[in-house]
């Protein structure tokens, strides 16, 4: 197996009284995309801080591509970082804010030319990179920031929110930027973002945090099946309301049936196990006629609210 | 331990700081100097510096009438004026250069770069420096045009030089220093111009007895002040006033090596105003 390009083994921050990060660990992969996960003051942050070694942990360690954080000025050189919320010198042009940055990972004026230039195309900002920050998009202020953070092929990619505030399309770009670099580059990504569609899009896996405690870790699948559907929504014609109701309730895998808000024809199923066909088999062998399915549960954001709800509770 | 060959230093530009991590501070001294003296910030300094001496040397050169004052005392004026231009204009730079950054959200982005703290604060702290000279170079023909006998505009020069390097040196760290630790930018400016005052306002005073001394001699405003003022006016030779000038060192050293000892423990946050 590769070694893992960031091993965190059980970091923990206090600010006072209130505990940010509690017994973080994690193990990640070259080209891996990590998701991080959770609501408002879950700790994502002062998580994405302390690897990024803008805080220090109060305990616990973590190292990147090998090198441990006692060593933050070799981890800087090894990460980029796109901040929760990153200013700009809006009189700057993008290709001087990019190219500053270069020469400030040691690369000389040429090479930071260069490579503000490959990285402001690769970005799309091509046509614009004469032009001052101040004129920017926030999109394009966004993909300029992406571009910043890898100016050092970094080893390690931290995103904090990027789409925050973003267009669909905008949102769209930034994620494409995202699997380009885990896979063309082969950086390891670590998304923090309350947007699960977009975990779901990218994050091969994702860890949930809550009132800074990990609830949940693992590949978007498994978390999604956590989240397992324990419902299913029929409706059948009035006519047949009252035998698919009978069909359903003494068909195995359903653990009862009732009718939803006194509907004719409208009925809520609940499942024993994992057979989410069991409902429509029943009614199906009972000849009734189905004229709406549909399973609640089993999306990335049931499972997020579950897990929070339950861990809030 | 992984041993770096140059083809690695090349292939990678992340590795390429190892090989070159000591300039930090000069990209970041030069960013800083573009940014004042390419924007409208530092020529319009100049440009109202040059305005204020341009009056006065107007007045004491050209209208007998008006000219009140000996040209020497004039020269003296001109000289503590510029003096204490650079001086507040510096401090307000560095009071600026991390509580705005703070402000601005732009300081974790540099903070995560692999440029030592220290060497953030030195880049910055040299840029805010650079306005001293060019003030002291704009004096330099008002001085000239007001000389009035031998020896006056090289005192003049030569104690300005001295006496406002030390100056500036002391008050850009006390910016520096105070800017570290402030977490917001309107608290920063309004502490160091605060201290900036305090200092300054004894100069206009008229001190006597042995609290007047205490303040001359231990206040490096003051110290530098009477420095000057009697080497150009009353024409003492160097040697004579030296005690005057160790206020003012003891200011510069202990302030800018109290505001680098911080400045490797900048956060991104800062202890006060948050």
């Amino acid at each position: 197996m590769a070694q893992a390009s960031l091993a965190v083994d059980g970091i923990s921050k206090a600010f006072g009284e209130t505990r940010a990060v509690r017994g973080l660990s994690l193990d990640a992969a070259p080209g891996e995309v990590i998701g991080l996960l959770g609501p408002n003051g879950a700790g994502k942050t002062t998580a994405i801080r302390i690897l990024t070694t803008i805080y220090a942990p109060d305990s616990g360690s973590f190292a990147v591509d090998g090198i441990p954080y006692t060593r933050p000025s070799a981890i800087r050189q090894r990460i980029g970082v796109l901040p929760e919320s990153a200013g700009y010198p809006l009189h700057q042009s993008g290709e001087e804010f990019v190219q500053y940055f270069a020469r400030l990972f040691g690369q000389s004026r040429k090479s930071a030319r260069e490579t503000a230039k490959t990285l402001l195309a690769e970005v799309g900002l091509a046509e614009r990179a004469a032009s001052p920050i101040s004129m920017y998009s926030r999109g394009m202020r966004q993909r300029l920031g992406v571009a910043r953070a890898l100016v050092n092929r970094p080893r390690v990619l931290f995103l904090d929110e990027p789409t925050l505030g973003l267009d669909p399309a905008g949102q769209r770009q930034i994620l494409a930027l995202i699997s380009e670099a885990a896979t063309e580059r082969g950086a390891t990504v670590i998304l923090s973002t309350h947007f699960l569609d977009e975990v779901e899009e990218v994050c091969s896996r994702v860890i949930i945090l809550n009132r800074g405690e990990v609830i949940a870790e693992g590949p978007v699948a498994d978390i999604k099946r956590r989240a397992a559907p324990r419902t299913a929504r029929v409706r059948v014609p009035e006519e047949n309301h009252e035998s698919a109701l009978s069909a359903l309730k003494r068909a195995p895998g359903v653990g009862d049936a009732q009718a939803v808000n006194g509907g004719r024809g409208l009925i809520s199923a609940t499942l024993d196990g994992s057979d989410t066909n069991a409902p429509i088999r029943a009614l199906l062998e009972a000849g009734i006629p189905i004229l709406f399915f549909e399973l609640e549960g089993g999306k990335l954001s049931d499972a997020f609210l579950a897990l929070t709800g339950e861990a809030g509770a | 331990m992984t041993t770096l060959t140059p083809e690695d230093v090349r292939r990678e530009p992340a590795l390429q700081l190892a090989a070159g991590a000591g300039g930090g501070w000069l990209v970041i001294a030069g960013q800083e100097l573009r940014d004042i003296w390419l924007s409208a910030r530092g020529p319009a300094i100049v440009i109202g510096t040059s305005l204020l001496l341009s009056l006065l040397t107007y007045l004491a050169a050209s209208n007998e009438e008006l000219n009140i004052i000996d040209q020497r005392d004039t020269v003296n004026l001109l000289a503590q004026i510029t003096m204490a231009l650079a001086v507040g204009v510096s401090l307000l730079f560095t009071a600026d250069c991390v509580s705005g950054e703070r402000e601005r959200e732009t300081l974790e982005s540099l903070l995560v770069t692999p440029v030592p703290r220290g060497q953030v604060a030195l880049g910055k702290y040299l840029a805010a420096v650079s306005m001293w000279p060019v003030l002291l170079i704009v004096a330099i023909p008002y001085i000239w045009v007001l000389r009035e006998g031998e020896g006056v505009f090289a005192d003049a020069m030569l104690g300005a030089l001295v006496v406002g390097t030390l100056l500036v040196i002391g008050f850009v760290s006390l910016g520096l220093l105070v800017s570290i630790f402030s977490g917001s930018n309107r608290l920063s400016l309004a502490v160091a111009f605060f201290i900036f005052v305090l200092l300054l306002a004894p100069t206009q005073l008229p001190l006597g007895g042995w609290f007047g001394d205490l303040i001359t001699q231990t206040n490096p405003m003051t110290a530098g002040s009477t420095f000057l003022h009697r080497a150009i006016v009353k024409e003492h030779g160097w040697g004579e006033d030296l005690d005057l000038l160790i206020a003012p060192a003891v200011w510069a050293i202990a302030m800018t090596g109290v505001a680098f000892i911080a400045a490797g423990r900048l956060r991104l946050q800062g202890s006060f105003g948050r």
